[in-house]
């Protein structure tokens, strides 16, 4: 009797398990990111936000937080706009970094760096929700591609951070 | 003595670089049905709504790419092509999306707006990491009534990891390109620009209906000619 018991209660909850992740709604219909661009003296190569700009699309699309990732200047629906969010940013700064420093010095010297700043805000109201500012610094042998992704990485876990506290205070 | 094994040399040398030449030429990649790959949106995309039902015409694809090989995609390992060129996909994808939102006009004297598309990019960019794929163009709308005309520029990027497996290779560069065409037609058909465009070229005349007229003072164009 007991054993029938225990196999029923694994088999439901073998079923409540993904009958439970599949509930998770997403906060926002929708998001939108803008094409980053180059604060003044920021030398980078011309494909660079291109790249950036998809890495951050792929990115928030693995993050689950959103209905779905919009492209640039996309038409959204006046009734979906206060559930849509809009992420612009500049690069602010980058720094080539140098081989020698890196291979000599060591200890993070000579490290390529970038730094990014970014703003997410309402569609509807242009309520700014939160101020990103991401610093990305890899090895200078590195391709600069590396540092697009990982500033979109972290771009998108500062957002979700904000997100989930923001969700929580309320 | 000196002067015949220099042209020995020369001889040799000019031997061998035919030789690589001709080894070069075997190596160029050729299109075969096990390298091609078949690239088609999984399904239109939707259109924007207009403040009126509007009738598209697709006059032309135009290739501005300047790639002398448009259809191979990946040159490594036997090489990647395209099923057909990126100038009718492109035409294709473009149709069957205003065709599936009943947009796309039957004939030039039907539409209310004309639209020729010019290709800058279709497939993969420069990236030694992952498959960068991208499709680029600018789409020129005209008003037949009014001839005047106004760009619109879109494009699409997609990322995909790289493989090892030519099979894996061949299916992440198709999911790639695939992904990066859709997402330019749909920055195309639902971006702000092309709304901004059919406002600005729209005639006056098309979008209020027209006002009635007084029967006291005729306009113009109601005058007899003779």
């Amino acid at each position: 009797m007991k054993i029938m018991a225990l196999g029923t209660l694994a088999t439901a909850l073998l079923f409540a398990t993904p009958a439970i992740a599949k509930d998770t709604v997403p906060q926002f219909k929708s998001v939108e990111a803008k094409h980053f661009p180059r604060a003044e003296g920021v030398e980078l190569s011309p494909a660079f936000s291109d790249y950036l700009y998809a890495e951050l699309r792929a990115e928030l699309t693995k993050a689950k937080l959103f209905g779905q990732v919009i492209g640039e200047d996309e038409v959204v629906d006046e009734a979906d706009a206060p559930k849509s969010l809009v992420i612009v940013g500049t690069i602010m700064e980058y720094k080539k970094g140098s081989v020698v420093k890196d291979a000599l010095i060591g200890f993070g010297a000579g490290m390529r760096s970038l730094k990014v700043d970014a703003n997410v805000s309402r569609r509807s109201n242009q309520q700014n929700l939160t101020a990103i500012h991401v610093h990305v610094k890899v090895s200078p042998r590195w391709d600069e591609k590396v540092m697009a992704r990982f500033a979109a990485k972290n771009i998108v876990k500062q957002l979700k951070d904000s997100l989930k506290a923001e969700a929580k205070t309320s | 003595m000196d002067s015949s094994r220099v042209a020995a040399l020369r001889w040799s040398a000019l031997l061998v670089c035919t030789l690589l030449s001709v080894q070069a030429r075997a190596e160029d990649p050729k299109p075969t049905p096990e390298n091609t790959i078949t690239v088609q949106l999984a399904e239109p995309v939707k259109p924007q709504t207009f403040a009126r039902p509007l009738k598209f015409f697709l006059v032309d694809v135009i290739d501005r790419s300047g790639n002398a090989q448009p259809m191979m995609v990946f040159k490594p390992r036997g090489g990647i092509f395209l099923d057909r060129t990126p100038v009718e996909i492109t035409r294709a994808g473009l149709e069957t999306c205003l065709k599936s939102a009943n947009m796309l006009a039957a004939d030039r004297d039907s539409a209310d707006f004309l639209l020729t598309i010019y290709l800058f990019n279709f497939g993969l960019s420069d990236s030694s990491m992952d498959f960068f794929g991208k499709v680029e163009f600018a789409a020129m709308l005209k008003n037949p009534k009014t001839a005047k005309s106004q760009q619109v520029a879109a494009s699409g990027t997609s990322i995909a990891g790289v493989a090892i497996r030519k099979k894996n290779i061949q299916k992440n560069i198709q999911e790639d390109i695939e992904r990066a065409f859709s997402d330019a037609l749909r920055n195309l058909l639902r971006g702000a620009k092309l709304r901004d465009a059919v406002a600005a070229l729209d005639s006056p005349a098309n979008l209020a209906p027209a006002p009635a007229r007084s029967s006291a003072a005729p306009a113009a164009t109601d005058k007899p000619l003779f």
